[in-house]
């Protein structure tokens, strides 16, 4: 399958501080991929180095063939970007920003813009600066799929939004981007919205990606164990065990390994009586990259 | 595109533009009531003498003025692209980002221009009944370093404001204000004639310095 | 672009560096050298100076560091300190031999400064020719003003802003008659009430001829000045000094400084060393006897002393100023009233 992005050991730091070395990764045409991390991970350093606003240390990114550094300025007219916050022209009007961007793209689609402007309660003049962040989302929304980009690239999506408005604009962009064939980068801190919208995940943890892999894959293969142990159990290190705890006599661990193969290592480890379950993205996202 | 870019640049500065051309003329045009005072309490001949044998022009307090709405210029127009970084937005249109902000920086030196000219030509149309052109240019020549003041202080604003980082804010905004000194040393009307040319283009070639921070800002450039 | 701009903000950057470092040490750790104040004196034929001690006490010495008290000091200089002399009761009846009056004094009395700065500044290019005989005791301002142009004199009425035809063609024809030929390269009066009387204006045609010229009773007068084979004046500096004796100082184009006397229209050169008005000040203290000039020659002060009488050379000093300031890039010069950069 034709990769859309392909970035290939991006290394970046800030001042003398490692945000992450050789990371390299690809998002495939039609896929929507959603990078996960905790804060200070390297999400939106990916996402500035992606929309062209930082230039790694080292490594390159493409998005359609072309190099992000050197990319033709036409061939951004391909690409749609949402930055964090649904930032959009503040002094504009939903008017005077449609005909604003209407004359960059030849394939300007205004009643799409349009037709998601009609579904918000606001006056045609009012400006940006005064509507709500929702509302905001929306505008920003209609205008990426008036642009009707190839690629889209979203900073933190759900970043001001009540759970009504980030429900319709996963919907209404997962709905879209299936329809079209588009391929999405996203990022999202709440990892909820996720689920329902991306195919592919990345999750980063410091200096790292942790797990890339198909959603559904992710979620089939994750368990979550706990087992009754003894006061003041503590768990020896054992391959393939992630992030195990100790709760009130209870353990909690997580895998990705085959539900027998993970007994027989705990039970090595005198752990016997486990249960295991399966989790959300959440959940998965925890396991992979602990709680602190 | 370029059109649109215009389009968005009018949209911010519209309104400061009729503020700006209101105070531009506004100030001459005071300046020059305050001539046709003199002229009428104590004959157009007290004005001829006063500027021959004490060198005065009558307009210094219109010194500052464009100064500052260059300045203010600069201010509304390009904060908003600052603000919570929506100069992404520009840069990420498919055009060249040099063009786009040499657009940007094209179109608030012809708002400026804009708002000066009236300014001159009304001054230039009321002296013309009153003095003769020795005089009347006299006085013209010597507020033309204060407008080309106004292109440069706001040429050096838009490098300052689309710069990312406070620390280099400083620094460039130190260098300017040393910069905009160049523009108020005359010892004398019209001192800066022979210097005009030189400092025009030199003037206009601040707005590469704008390049500077769009690269810094591309480069991703952070406190 | 990229490059350019970076190019041209370092560029810009080393300009401030050039100009801000060192008017900042000028300001802040230069003192300007000058020299004390210094007058010839004919009784003792020696310069007589004032100048401060380490301890800024006042201290009168002559060239040879011979001291002197205040009250000695006012003697050797009595045309300089004749009002002192006379207020303490000690003005002699007469100075190196001849008899004086204190009005005979202060009248011949002067003291004339020219400055680059004045010729090196922008020129409006418009004057005001005074009534030389109004036939009243003071001077008034007149109500039109002249320019020269390619062809003419042309006086503007300044309340209406419109062209005297009729003033422009007498005064134009009065000075074609006399050989002028327009335009005027140079020109110097002294357009103000407040001197004791008026002589117009020294003019230099195109031809760089001398010509005065001044309004008497309404009226144009023109003259032609006879000027020795091969002088070509430079710059004119009219004098109107109370004691009438010249019309004006004139430089010519090799330095030489000379004086246009005002009954005879005599030019006469004095033995002044070259002088550039372009490029130095000069500052003359004249008397009945001698003059003193100070000719700021940038690293050092010169003072000549010269006859009154026949402008001989009767004395010079040299103090060396050494210019301590660093140099660097600079806008402004106490030599002109142009802003442009200059290294």
């Amino acid at each position: 399958m034709e990769n859309v992005i392909e970035c290939r050991n991006l290394t970046h730091y800030y001042g003398r501080r490692l945000i992450y070395e050789n990371l390299s990764f690809d998002v495939p045409r039609g896929r929507i991929l959603g990078l996960l991390g905790k804060n200070g991970t390297g999400k939106t350093t990916t996402i500035n180095i992606l929309s062209g606003f930082l230039r790694p240390r080292s490594g390159e990114c493409r998005i359609l063939g072309e190099k992000i550094g050197e990319m033709n300025p036409l061939t951004r007219r391909r690409i749609g970007l949402l930055i964090e916050g649904h930032v959009q022209y503040q002094f504009m009007t939903i008017e005077q920003i449609e005909r604003f961007y209407a004359s960059f793209y030849p394939g300007w689609k205004r009643e799409a813009y349009y037709e998601l402007m009609g579904r918000l309660q606001v006056a045609p003049r009012q400006r940006i600066n005064r509507m709500s962040c929702g509302q905001r989302s929306q505008v920003a929304l209609g205008l990426i799929l008036a642009q009707d980009p190839e690629v889209l690239v979203l900073d933190d999506f759900s970043l001001g939004l009540d759970p009504g408005y980030r429900r319709l604009f996963v919907d209404y962009l997962r709905e879209y981007a299936k329809a079209e064939n588009k391929t999405v980068f996203l990022t999202s801190h709440i990892i909820q919205d996720m689920e329902r919208l991306v195919d592919d995940c990345i999750v980063m943890d410091y200096g790292k990606i942790l797990v890339q892999m198909p959603v559904r894959e992710l979620l089939d293969r994750f368990r979550r164990y706990t087992a009754p142990v003894g006061e003041g159990f503590v768990l020896p290190k054992t391959a393939g065990i992630r992030n195990p705890s100790v709760i009130r006599s209870t353990l909690e661990c997580f895998s990705m390994e085959p539900e027998a193969e993970v007994r027989a290592r705990l039970a090595k480890a005198g752990v016997t009586e486990l249960a295991a379950e399966r989790v959300g993205l959440e959940d998965a996202f925890i396991g992979l990259t602990g709680k602190y | 595109m370029i059109k649109a870019i215009f389009y968005k640049e009018w949209i911010k500065t519209g309104g400061y533009g009729l503020l700006a051309l209101l105070l531009s003329t506004g100030f001459a045009g005071y300046a020059m009531l305050r001539m046709a005072r003199v002229c009428s309490l104590k004959g157009a001949d007290h004005l001829w003498i006063v500027m021959l044998q004490r060198d005065a022009i009558f307009v210094d307090l219109l010194q500052f003025v464009p100064l500052f709405i260059g300045l203010g210029l600069a201010v509304v127009q390009f904060a908003p692209e600052m603000y919570r970084k929506s100069f992404k937005l520009t840069l990420h249109l498919p055009l060249r980002a040099d063009r786009a902000v040499a657009a940007m920086l094209a179109y608030g030196v012809a708002t400026l221009a804009a708002v000066f000219l009236p300014a001159l030509a009304a001054m230039g149309g009321y002296l013309q009944s009153i003095l003769a052109p020795e005089l009347w240019q006299h006085i013209l020549w010597s507020t033309l370093p204060w407008y080309l003041a106004g292109i440069a202080a706001y040429l050096l604003t838009a490098w300052i404001a689309l710069e990312p980082t406070w620390g280099r804010r400083l620094i460039d905004g130190a260098m300017a204000l040393l910069l905009l000194r160049l523009y108020f040393l005359a010892p004398a009307p019209e001192a800066y004639n022979g210097f005009l040319p030189l400092l025009t283009a030199v003037t206009l070639c601040y707005g590469l310095l704008a390049m500077l921070s769009l690269t810094r800002f591309r480069d991703g450039r952070q406190d | 672009m990229w490059k350019t701009s970076k190019l041209f903000f370092w560029a810009l950057a080393a300009l401030l560096v050039l100009w801000q470092i060192p008017s900042c040490y000028n300001f802040f750790a230069v003192k300007p050298a000058d020299a004390p104040f210094t007058l010839y004196s004919p009784v003792i034929g020696d310069f007589a100076m004032l100048r401060f001690d380490e301890e800024k006490r006042m201290r009168y010495t002559d060239a040879s560091g011979r001291e002197y008290t205040k009250e000695q000091f006012d003697s050797i200089l009595p045309a300089f300190y004749c009002r002192q002399l006379v207020a303490d009761g000690r003005f002699p009846d007469s100075i190196c031999g001849r008899a004086v009056t204190l009005r005979q004094i202060q009248k011949a009395n002067f003291n004339l400064r020219l400055s680059p700065s004045n010729l090196n500044a922008p020129q409006v290019g418009l004057q005001q020719l005074l009534e030389s005989m109004s036939g009243r005791v003071d001077l008034t301002l007149p109500d039109d003003v002249f320019r020269i142009t390619d062809t003419g004199i042309e006086f503007v009425r300044m309340e209406t802003n419109q062209i005297d035809e009729e003033k422009s063609a007498r005064f134009t024809e009065a000075m074609k008659r006399k050989g002028f030929h327009f335009p005027a390269c140079r020109i110097s009066g002294n357009p103000t009430a407040r001197k004791e009387y008026d002589e117009g204006y020294v003019m230099l045609d195109a031809a760089r001829r001398l010509f005065h010229v001044k309004q008497t009773v309404g009226r144009p007068y023109v003259r032609a000045i006879e000027l020795p084979e091969g002088l070509v004046p430079e710059y004119l500096f009219i004098t109107e000094f109370p004691s009438r004796r010249w019309l004006c100082f004139l430089t010519d184009t090799g330095g030489g400084f000379w004086v246009v006397e005002r009954d005879s229209y005599a030019v006469v050169r004095t033995e002044l060393p070259s002088f550039d008005p372009r490029e130095e000040s000069m500052l003359i203290f004249g008397n009945l006897f001698d003059w003193t000039v100070k000719v700021d020659r940038g690293g050092e002060k010169c003072f000549y002393a010269l006859s009154a009488e026949d402008y001989t050379l009767l004395d010079s000093l040299t103090i060396p100023t050494p210019d301590r300031s660093w140099r660097g890039l600079r806008f402004t010069s106490p030599k002109d009233k142009f802003v442009k950069p200059r290294f």
